[in-house]
């Protein structure tokens, strides 16, 4: 029995229970290309980790896992500082608030709740959204082409919408003139999110930053983790003032399981096709939703709890 | 492995028992008792721990242990309905509730048959316990009833009846053992450990001594860093992260989670 005590989280837990959990999460996350927050703070949760504990905790480990990310990418070409630090503004306000929300939260004693069910929305509009898009894209390959014809049209009133935005400017690296306003705005949505979720903020940031910022793929992935970063930079740093709930011990153990089983995600991925990647990952995401859903629908054994997510 | 194990412990016990019985005073009236050990340390591998508690009653009496932590007022939250949804609906604060507590008894109907009058077990803290915020008088013998269960679900509540040996010694004593789990999730702090020799249903005499659980090495300096200086944790934490994530990335040739 390898335990070790986590003073933050006030509880000893198994060293390789933790260490497989990172393992598996950060496999998935080498497959699917996201973060992998969204999975793993519940799974910490589940293992009796208290629920604000976890939250941090995961936004540490976060940081290192996107730090060799960011790195790869920057490398590559294929980070856009420029609209990198206008999300980054957005998710450092973004965040700071979201963090004084949860203080607000658990004072109230309403914390947990308020995570459970911003999950169970998040993980709900995201794993369906993505399951009927890959669903139709699996299905209807032929007629991609005509809908990408028509899709001008269709979002005219959104492109009137942010034209109408002042400080119109273009965004060399990805290729893109919008008002630097909207990546602001997107990004205290995205900050105050991860704060209260203790995500990266990834698997809805690159939504965001290719629906609604119009970026090109390879330049939205690495840009997003650049943001993610420094998003969950500020998170660990107000954490630790607010809540002083970042356990180190655990999320040093999880992000060296996670690294690890990452490197084993990315090798099975290429094999795998992109629609059956996505159909996969969506599955997984509805599945941790019903979870949740169902523990906040079903009686509870015991009609007593702690205040604040102990 | 774990009858041996029991075996061997049984065996240890009464050994140190019979070598206790013979040093301690034989003093007939008053209870004596000894903890081992004395100093719980909360280290980076702690795991929980086992602390034995062996005492000298008077001969023919019968006998209460008690392991109690410090009381505070504990703030809950009581859970309803709203909706399909089940969330919290109301504040429940607790008065004098021990932070732990833990009873054994020499014979099973001292704890399982105790009446309201008794001076030892859960009867004792239900008279002790009061609650007060979103709870009716009505409600509060089925929400004392919940706190006993969420205290127990989380093993910092215990009631074992007949779990407290008891064997006859020398010069009208006799010689009594028991232990209890300290779980995992034990704060830091001062634990009383309390004998009370039990003659015809009352606390005839009782003996006491205290059980220090300190947090200590790694777990200590960093829980003391975290609390004194936030903002350091905060920014050690995340170089930590930083630099681990950049030798991971060399390592598996930049490969990260993503």
């Amino acid at each position: 029995m390898l335990n070790l005590y986590l003073p933050l989280a006030g509880n000893s837990i198994n060293i390789l229970l933790l260490f497989g959990l990172g393992g598996a999460v950060g496999f998935l996350s080498g497959l699917f290309g996201v973060g992998g927050g969204f999975l793993m703070t519940p799974l910490l949760i589940m293992v009796g980790i208290p629920s604000t504990v976890a939250a941090a905790s995961d936004s540490n480990q976060i940081v290192a896992a996107s730090t060799s990310g960011t790195f790869a990418h920057y490398r590559l070409g294929n980070v856009d500082f420029k609209m990198g630090i206008y999300l980054l503004i957005g998710g450092v306000i973004g965040g700071t608030v979201g963090v004084q929300f949860i203080k607000v939260l658990r004072a109230m004693g309403n914390a947990d709740f308020v995570i459970k069910v911003t999950y169970v929305i998040m993980l709900g509009v995201i794993g369906f959204y993505m399951f009927m898009e890959s669903l139709q894209s699996m299905r209807k390959k032929p007629v991609e082409a005509r809908r990408v014809e028509a899709a001008p049209a269709k979002v005219s009133l959104y492109n009137r919408m942010i034209q109408a935005l002042p400080y119109q400017t273009y965004f060399e690296k990805s290729g893109v003139t919008l008002s630097p306003l909207l990546p602001l705005i997107l990004g205290v949505f995205v900050g105050i999110l991860a704060a209260i979720m203790g995500v990266g903020g990834g698997f809805i940031m690159v939504p965001v930053m290719v629906y609604m910022l119009r970026m090109p793929m390879h330049v939205v992935v690495g840009t997003s983790l650049f943001q993610i970063l420094f998003t969950c930079i500020n998170v660990t740093i107000m954490q630790s003032i607010s809540n002083h709930t970042v356990d180190m011990i655990l999320a040093i153990i999880l992000l060296l399981g996670s690294t690890v089983g990452a490197q084993f995600g990315v090798r099975l991925s290429k094999r795998l096709k992109a629609d059956q990647l996505k159909i996969l990952l969506a599955s997984i995401v509805i599945l941790v939703m019903v979870q949740m859903l169902v523990s906040l629908a079903s009686a509870p054994h015991l009609l007593l709890a702690y205040k604040g997510g102990h | 492995m774990k009858r041996l194990k029991y075996l061997l412990l049984m065996v240890a016990v009464m050994a140190a028992g019979v070598q206790l019985a013979g040093s301690l005073p034989a003093r007939a009236q008053e209870p004596s008792l000894k903890v081992s050990p004395a100093v719980v340390h909360i280290g980076a591998f702690f795991n929980g721990e086992t602390v034995t508690v062996k005492g000298v009653i008077p001969a023919g009496a019968q006998a209460v242990l008690e392991a109690v932590g410090t009381s505070a007022e504990e703030h809950l939250m009581r859970k309803g309905r709203r909706g399909f949804l089940w969330m919290n609906v109301g504040k429940i604060t607790v008065h004098d509730a021990p932070s732990l507590y833990m009873v054994a008894s020499t014979s099973k109907d001292l704890l399982t048959s105790a009446t309201k009058e008794a001076a030892w077990g859960y009867r004792s803290l239900e008279k002790h316990i009061t609650f007060s915020g979103d709870i009716t008088a009505a409600e509060r013998p089925e929400f004392m009833n919940q706190f006993l269960q969420l205290k127990e679900s989380e093993n910092i509540y215990a009631s074992h009846p007949g779990a407290l040996k008891i064997e006859s010694a020398s010069g009208g004593q006799s010689l009594v053992t028991g232990s209890f789990y300290l779980p995992t999730t034990t704060k830091p702090g001062t634990y009383k450990i309390l004998l009370s020799v039990i003659q015809d249903g009352k606390v005839a005499s009782r003996a006491s001594a205290d059980l220090q659980v300190a947090m200590v090495g790694f777990p200590a300096m960093l829980s003391n860093l975290a609390y004194g200086h936030g903002a350091t944790y905060g920014i050690i934490a995340v170089v930590i992260a930083i630099v681990t994530g950049f030798a991971m990335g060399f390592l598996f040739k930049g490969g990260g989670g993503h």
